[in-house]
């Protein structure tokens, strides 16, 4: 083994202040992370759970089409659809888009597709009693899946969606190749300023992993809220007042 | 009201499933009022022919009339009567399953509420009051804000009932509708069946409860092999000929 000092390397001298010093820009940088995912998070959905509706369709020109689109945005890098959207698109449509445009579209590309294979095996795995008690009760197909499909299959996605939502938020640091001012940016910037990649490659990554736990436990809060009967606070003080509405009605029926 | 008006005839209906013939050929009345009551050995085609009465299954062959209106390919080149939507139909057959398949999403109350609501319209305070009405009438009011999953085999049942009731159905199927209770909890469902009789709603059972099926049956209807066997009126049970009748309900009994 060799020691850096006899190479005639300086000392290493872990400069942690910095992170403390420019702790407003890597936030700043995490908010556009989170503001950009967030966007692309809700139309992801969205597009994906019209997706999965083509994909199940008895009409094969749909679900062709949406089992080709799932196939081959599913297998694009995050990295390689921002270049495209945001270099290749411009000169497509002879419009720049901002780099959050780019952003968003690059996500929605991708992760509508993976929403769609999240939305179709969640459909699928509602036990098929369930719609034929909605078919013999005379209720409309709409209705069926408006009253009793989409609620449950929201209930069985939704851990899904949580960890489809992290990978969102982490494949935003590839946007620091357009010039995205995120995280992964900001730490570049104070890199080349002063050359202390552990120091400030050990911050983003601290920051990614901080927010994976914060939307871990969002998700579980969402998914018991959820639940049936629900455990969440929100639906249970939501419930609170369903409850008393039907013990005012038990005791003016009996 | 005249005692023998048909209020559901099936004729010759036949349905396939893949490349097997599950149904040869169903011919088969129900009387406005009438209890009947369809068994035989699994496999027979009793839940198919239950299946088609509210269209779940549609038939290859044959035809349903029910209420003036045809459904079903009909038996001809074409059919001949008034067609009819399957919803429409539907919307006058309850239908109980084996399973409940109640909405684990919605409470008792609104597993009644939300059919009745979207069915007739309304407002939501109305359907809820209906709702509230059946769940007292199955002896479940009590459990209204309970989720299936809070309640019982037997209660989740009787909610089932009452659902299907809230819509005031012309006629009710139940598919088997105590075969996945607990023994013990078999009786209520039972009790709750047998009150709808009295009250006189036209029923058709699948079941291998044969005490009840005795009980309540004018019309028994043994099936085998996609066939109807025989059948015959509420003395089935005593005076039944058919040997092979005669056997599968001694091993069931």
């Amino acid at each position: 083994m060799f020691r850096l000092e006899e190479d005639g390397v300086a000392p290493i001298n872990f400069m942690w202040h910095l992170v403390w010093d420019f702790r407003w820009d890597l936030f700043k940088g995490l908010l556009t992370a989170i503001s950009v995912s967030i966007v692309a998070l809700i139309l992801s959905m969205v597009i994906g759970l019209i997706f999965a509706l083509a994909r199940m369709s008895r009409f094969k020109v749909f679900s062709i089409f949406a089992s080709f689109y799932v196939n081959i945005f599913r297998g694009i890098p995050a990295l390689v659809s921002v270049i495209w959207v945001y270099f290749g698109w411009s000169l497509l449509f002879g419009h720049n888009f901002t780099v959050f445009q780019a952003g968003v579209i690059a996500l929605t590309l991708l992760y509508s597709s993976f929403f769609c294979e999240i939305f179709r095996s969640a459909l699928q795995a509602i036990h098929k009693g369930q719609r034929e008690a909605g078919l013999a009760l005379g209720l409309t197909r709409g209705r069926i899946f408006r009253s009793v499909m989409l609620p449950q299959a929201t209930k069985i996605a939704i851990p899904n969606i949580g960890s489809m939502y992290i990978g969102m938020i982490k494949d935003t640091s590839t946007f620091a190749i357009i010039g995205m001012v995120e995280v992964v940016r900001v730490t570049q910037n104070l890199n080349s300023t002063y050359f202390q990649p552990f120091v400030l490659y050990t911050a983003a990554a601290g920051l990614y992993v901080i927010i994976a736990f914060l939307v871990d436990f969002i998700f579980r809060n969402v998914e018991l809220n959820f639940a049936y009967p629900p455990q969440g606070r929100i639906a249970k003080f939501l419930s609170r007042k369903k409850k008393k509405k039907i013990e005012e009605l038990m005791k003016s029926t009996l | 009201m005249p005692a023998s008006e048909v209020l559901m005839e099936l004729s010759g209906v036949r349905k396939t499933f893949g490349t097997i013939e599950v149904l040869h050929g169903i011919d088969l009345q129900i009387t406005k009022g009438s209890h009947a009551v369809i068994f035989g050995p699994s496999g027979s085609g009793k839940s198919t022919v239950l299946r088609c009465m509210n269209l779940l299954e549609e038939p290859d062959v044959g035809s349903i009339k029910f209420l003036g209106n045809e459904y079903g390919p009909g038996n001809g080149a074409k059919a001949e009567g008034k067609r009819g939507k399957p919803i429409e139909l539907r919307r006058k057959v309850g239908m109980v399953f084996q399973q409940f398949n109640l909405f684990p999403h919605l409470s008792a109350l609104d597993n009644l509420a939300l059919p009745y609501r979207s069915v007739r319209g309304g407002s939501l305070s109305e359907a809820q009051e209906r709702a509230a009405h059946e769940l007292n009438k199955v002896g479940l009011l009590k459990f209204a804000a309970n989720y299936p999953s809070q309640l019982s085999g037997g209660q989740q049942q009787r909610v089932a009932i009452a659902r299907a009731l809230s819509l005031d159905p012309e006629l009710m199927l139940f598919d088997e509708p105590t075969s996945a209770l607990d023994p013990e909890l078999v009786g209520e469902v039972l009790a709750v069946m047998r009150d709808l009789a009295e009250s006189g709603m036209t029923m058709v059972v699948v079941t291998h409860e044969m005490n009840f099926a005795r009980e309540i049956g004018d019309l028994n209807i043994f099936m085998e092999a996609g066939n109807i066997v025989t059948t015959g009126g509420s003395d089935f049970f005593e005076n039944c000929t058919n040997q092979r009748a005669k056997e599968f309900i001694g091993s069931v009994l």
